[in-house]
């Protein structure tokens, strides 16, 4: 048995020291042999002469910077270069530090043939998994467009009858026809969300963040909700939310969930019931709670209630609550593409409370006029 | 807006001078890879590091898809900091794709900078044969995209953050947890395209602004063939061939590095 250095020729893994201008000064006999050269033949040639030019790149933008800057790099995955040219996929580990009075890089390489296949077939799944939701979203978004129109045509001809415009008819058909519109107007709804759901994926690549006053978000949501706690006699009111407080989002997105979590608390929450808005901030988050005092959720089914096309108990509920299911799934996911989380507590027969939690914002010293 | 910028590209200021140099960093780095040149001019100059969107500790909220889409958005990173802190008479040091970066904001505002030092600059990656070697063919350009897709799979531990340390120097190590490169992976792969992909010739072409091309010697990123181009097409251009080898000469010599960039301020300008 000779020394760890003559051992380390040998040792089951490649093993090679680069100098910054990315000479190579030391190899082991076993990273040779993996390559076909000797190791002599690979001493004074430059580290990137064994990678692909892909792997050039990644070497100069990546690995060498994240070596010297950090002093190692750990878990890099690597394609080297044998004498015949084809290549060899390896995970390499890297460290800094001196050897024969110079800083060099020292790297080991361990090959991975199987687990480079499993890879690429698992970033190919995922790319297959991807174009199929956009597939998905594509094909939801087209259909809902297509539906749409007839179904707009319906409602327009029940009103033309219901005027009277093709001659008189008797209060039993008036009676049909306001349930002919009325069902065409749920299924408007119910493909409007379907189209807000598959719109989402690529809309949230692409949501504008802003400053946004808290104060002015509430203002306009309780406006368009005020008919509706009127209607179904619910009291209204705010906790915590007098001070000035502003939050990073997109304006019309956190309108879209504000005014989506208001509408489930009233339909809801029994008449004569209350629903609260608090508002509570730190230096990092802000938080917007809609608290009711609704039938509650029971606990089993508290996450579901965030997974797309899923209302609880449906059969429970009544034409009032009804709903495609996809209005929390849609606010879970606006809220998240804007680095905030959406989240519920709920308790049976007590109520339920939501509570957006968004990046709290320095308030703006100039443009504050021009805030949404 | 001003403070929204500063806290959006994570710009630090230093340096005692009145004349600002902006360093803007290259694709994969972020404004770490300055700190073995930049702060040999902080007493002559005033010192501006930043980090564009998508890299470093920049705002990844601000990114947007289609102002990063082509590099005019990251040009517009360079022209908001100038405003932001009304910067004048700037000396612009990029490195790689920044070069390009500094060109084209450099062409949109031309009064705004006195000097462009590009480190390792290449117009367009892409080979056009027969005019023009830039090093790369797209399929070479896949293979990077690939090298990072396997990378970033994981979540690899190097892209994490993590300590800094400088074993050069230990005594320079700080314990602060520093993010380095571009931690979100797609947005890290949508700037690999339009860094490489890009073709900005005629760009270079139309500069006005004194520049000093640095070249590195046997450098496989940007080819010498690369470096001749910029020699012969841009006007008003100092075209140095550097002794350091590879692609990032700030990181690998910084000596030889700050030394070009010193001698090349010290030549008298014509009023």
């Amino acid at each position: 048995m000779g020394s760890i250095d003559q051992q380390l020729e040998t040792a089951p893994c490649g093993y090679l020291t680069f100098s910054d201008d990315g000479t190579i000064r030391a190899v082991n006999t076993t990273l040779a042999a993996m390559l076909g050269y000797a190791p002599e033949e690979l001493c004074g040639q430059r580290f990137e002469s064994l990678l692909g030019a892909g792997g050039r790149i990644f070497y100069h933008t990546h690995f060498f910077p994240i070596l010297k800057l950090h002093g190692a790099a750990e878990e890099v995955y690597l394609a080297l270069r044998t004498r015949t040219g084809t290549e060899i996929p390896v995970l390499t580990n890297g460290l800094r530090r001196e050897r024969g009075g110079e800083m060099v890089s020292e790297c080991i390489f361990v090959r991975m043939l199987q687990r480079s296949k499993y890879e690429d077939e698992l970033l190919h799944a995922k790319r297959t998994a991807e174009a199929a939701n956009d597939a998905k979203a594509k094909f939801l978004s087209m259909m809902s467009h297509e539906l749409r129109t007839p179904l707009q045509a319906i409602s327009g001809y029940c009103d033309l009858l219901l005027q009277e415009a093709s001659g008189p008819i008797t209060s039993e058909q008036q009676s049909d026809l306001h349930a002919m519109k009325g069902a065409s107007g749920e299924l408007v709804r119910l493909l409007n969300d379907i189209l807000d759901f598959a719109r989402l994926e690529s809309a949230t690549a692409s949501i504008q963040i802003e400053i946004v006053r808290v104060e002015s978000a509430l203002r306009r949501a309780e406006a368009l909700v005020a008919p509706k706690l009127t209607e179904a006699n619910l009291r209204y009111s705010r906790e915590g939310c007098a001070a000035p407080l502003y939050l990073r989002a997109n304006p019309d997105r956190l309108q879209q969930v504000l005014l989506n979590l208001l509408t489930n608390a009233i339909k809801f929450t029994p008449l004569d019931g209350t629903i609260t808005l608090q508002c509570s901030a730190d230096d990092s988050c802000t938080r917007l709670a809609v608290r009711d005092s609704g039938c509650g959720i029971p606990a089993q089914d508290l996450e579901r209630i965030f997974e797309a096309f899923v209302q609880v108990d449906r059969h429970r509920i009544d034409a009032r609550q009804r709903g495609v299911g996809l209005g929390l799934a849609i606010s879970r996911e606006l809220i998240r593409a804007m680095h905030g989380e959406l989240a519920v507590a709920s308790e049976v027969g007590v109520g339920s409370i939501f509570t957006i939690s968004l990046p709290t914002a320095a308030a703006p010293v100039e443009n504050a006029g021009a805030l949404r | 807006m001003s403070s929204n910028v500063v806290q959006r590209n994570n710009v630090q200021v230093f340096g005692s001078g009145e004349q600002p140099m902006l360093f803007a960093h290259g694709f994969g780095c972020d404004q770490n890879m300055w700190r073995f040149v930049a702060p040999t001019f902080a007493d002559r100059y005033k010192i501006v590091l930043f980090d564009y969107v998508g890299s470093g500790k920049s705002d990844l909220s601000a990114y947007d898809a289609n102002r990063y889409g082509s590099l005019d958005g990251y040009a517009q990173d360079v022209l908001d900091i100038c405003e932001a802190l009304a910067l004048r008479d700037v000396i612009f040091v990029g490195h790689s794709v920044s070069s390009v970066i500094g060109v084209l904001a450099a062409n949109r505002a031309p009064d705004l900078f006195a000097e462009l030092v590009l480190i390792g600059p290449s117009a367009s990656y892409i080979n056009d044969p027969p005019n023009y070697i830039g090093g790369f063919d797209r399929a070479d350009i896949e293979g990077l995209l690939e090298m990072m897709d396997k990378n970033y799979l994981g979540w690899a531990s190097f892209l994490a953050p993590s300590v800094m340390k400088n074993p050069d120097h230990p005594e320079l190590s700080t314990e602060l947890e520093q993010s380095f490169c571009s931690t979100d992976p797609k947005i890290a792969r949508r700037f690999a395209q339009v860094t490489f992909l890009s073709d900005n010739r005629s760009d270079f072409s139309k500069l006005t602004v004194p520049t000093l091309v640095m070249q590195c010697s046997d450098d496989t990123i940007a080819p010498l063939s690369a470096g001749e181009f910029l020699a012969r097409e841009v006007p008003h251009n100092t075209f140095r061939l550097l002794q350091a080898t590879g692609h990032c000469p700030h990181m690998s010599a910084p000596a030889e590095t700050i030394e070009v960039i010193e001698e090349y301020l010290a030549i008298p300008r014509a009023a």
